[in-house]
């Protein structure tokens, strides 16, 4: 059993753990058990590191420290740390060393975190399994022929065999909730602009949240509480005071969208496991609610339709020409070609291609603006559904770890993976996944709850309450 | 609607990338099957009105926040090719 950042700080202000242990210990742990999973892009600078640990020991000392002071902490490698490398994953950064702090990595700076490297992804956080990054597939610890899970599979994985006690990751449709259910840990994607995204890699910008990745719900609320908050540099960052502060009454009651939880393609195993999990809610006390969210089967086009948009005009700024790999062609612009074709992996290619055709002016209506009509419409759903439950509930993802290599040549088998995360970065509210078990063969499963904007109070709640259940 | 190789062509020069011949056909076919899901879309009656959506728009104060060249020598290491602190690149009109 792993240590909780409570345990960890009561250690290290105690004296029973000096930093340089913890830390020198993670880094045994990852050399040991790195070479098999394949969860780490690279470590930080050892200035980085030993000048955190300089100022951990003195917030220490100084009666400061926070629960994350001196608790080593691994990235996901498409947030910048500045003066470290930062690829997203993809060969278009392969040498991008990045020229600011994000502003998550100056909250973590500040709380005396110990940043130790960066986590494999799926290149520019495109993808369900991590096989998409430029720089090899990492692995799951419970079982090494199966995926991690993605985009975020390699912050997954590194909290999973013991690396680190927590992560962060971005979740754009799943990519913190998937790969946190498929190695067994917990994951959290915040409310939309309850994090700063100053200085992450940009994907699909009305959807990417950063969110923390731990052990348990406990460690991964003492992350969320050190970076969440306005910020003047994120234009999409919630301000303070428009947030609803008024925490209502624990209504006991979960919403399930049983015909969408039910529907074909759904692991039997996983529907077990999800039944179990309500079962024992409901001998706690808790009421199980039929909730029916019209258009809810359509959330996963709508999802693809603006993620591809958003996509290729994020990934327009990959030109080779202030930044990057930079392939000279015979003419300016046979110049981006050269770049852009030899930078992007496959997976990024398709989806920059799939943006421009339904941003292109024959198709916008018939795709992007009918997207952005279904979304809204879910939008009004889902605040009107969250009237009279807490949350709702579904599997986190519809299977549990699939084998390595057993999706990657079919993007759409990839893209139906998400079906249960999507939902919600449509929509903008928050939802945790929690460990729910084990199917037969040892592979973990996950459940996950879904809260309305800004409550992630009553994830915690729900999440801790599942973990006491199993 | 059917999505042919006249169309991949033609996003290719639009998004600036090549498309290899080796996967020129495996490419097509991944769209088509991806296009022909996501065209379920297209069942939903309605269409969205301007200034529907509850979105705002966020701006900051426009005022100078940085000194001029306090970031320039930084950002321009990460450059291709630079010269007298500009970034260089190809002649465009020649």
């Amino acid at each position: 059993m792993q240590k909780t950042l409570r345990q960890l700080h009561e250690e290290i202000k105690n004296g029973v753990l000096t930093i340089e242990a913890l830390v020198e210990g993670c880094k045994k742990t990852i050399k040991e058990k790195d070479g098999d999973v394949h969860a780490m892009l690279g470590m930080y600078s050892d200035a980085l590191v030993t000048s955190q640990i300089a100022k951990a020991k003195d917030m220490f000392a100084k009666g400061t420290a926070t629960t994350l002071t001196g608790i080593p902490v691994v990235l996901k490698d498409n947030i910048l740390v500045k003066g470290e490398v930062a690829t997203g994953g993809s060969k278009i950064l392969e040498h991008y060393v990045a020229t600011y702090d994000a502003t998550v990595v100056k909250k973590l700076k500040e709380a005396g975190a110990i940043l130790l490297g960066r986590a494999n992804m799926d290149e520019f956080a495109m993808g369900g399994s991590t096989e998409n990054s430029a720089y090899g597939e990492t692995k799951n610890p419970h079982d090494l022929t199966k995926v991690a899970g993605g985009s975020s599979g390699g912050s997954s994985a590194v909290v999973a065999y013991g690396g680190v006690p927590v992560s962060l990751g971005s979740d754009t449709g799943g990519s913190i909730r998937q790969p946190a259910s498929f190695c067994g840990i917990v994951g959290l994607k915040t409310t939309y602009g309850e994090v700063s995204r100053f200085g992450v890699m940009a994907m699909g910008s009305s959807f990417d949240q950063i969110g923390p990745f731990g052990n348990t719900v406990e460690d991964v609320r003492e992350v969320y509480n050190v970076i969440k908050g306005h910020d003047v540099m994120d234009a999409t960052s919630l301000p303070e005071d428009d947030k609803s502060k008024e925490k209502s009454v624990l209504k006991k009651v979960i919403g399930v969208p049983v015909s969408f939880v039910n529907q074909k393609g759904v692991n039997a195993e996983v529907l077990a496991n999800f039944n179990a999990s309500l079962e024992k809610f409901k001998q706690e006390g808790y009421l199980i609610k039929d909730i029916t969210i019209s258009h809810l089967e359509k959330a996963l086009s709508v999802y693809y339709v603006i993620m591809f948009a958003e996509v290729s005009s994020n990934l327009a700024r990959y030109d080779g020409i202030r930044y990057g790999l930079s392939h000279p062609g015979e003419t300016s612009i046979r110049s981006y070609f050269e770049s852009r074709t030899a930078g992007f992996g496959p997976e990024v290619r398709r989806r920059i291609l799939l943006g421009t055709y339904v941003l292109s002016s024959g198709y916008y209506d018939a795709y992007y603006n009918k997207a952005n009509l279904v979304r809204n419409i879910l939008k009004k759903e889902f605040a009107k559904s969250f009237t009279d439950i807490d949350v709702i509930a579904t599997p986190t993802s519809p299977i549990p770890a699939f084998a390595l290599g057993e999706k990657s040549h079919d993007p759409l088998s990839m893209y139906l993976a998400d079906i249960f995360t999507v939902p919600v970065n449509i929509v903008g509210v928050p939802a945790i996944s929690v460990p729910s078990g084990k199917t037969s063969t040892g592979l973990p499963l996950g459940m996950q709850f879904i809260a309305p904007h800004n409550r992630e109070d009553l994830l915690f709640t729900y999440g801790e309450e599942l973990e006491r259940l199993y | 609607m059917s999505f042919t190789e006249l169309d991949l062509d033609n996003l290719s020069k639009l998004a600036r990338i090549d498309i290899l011949p080796d996967e020129k056909q495996k490419m097509l076919v991944d769209m088509q099957a991806i296009l022909g899901y996501i065209s379920e879309i297209n069942e939903v009656e309605g269409e969205l009105m301007r200034g529907e959506e509850d979105v705002i728009n966020v701006v900051r104060e426009d005022v100078v926040t940085h000194e001029t060249g306090s970031n320039t020598v930084v950002i321009l290491e990460e450059a291709p090719s630079v010269k007298d602190g500009y970034v260089k690149v190809e002649q465009v009109l020649k």
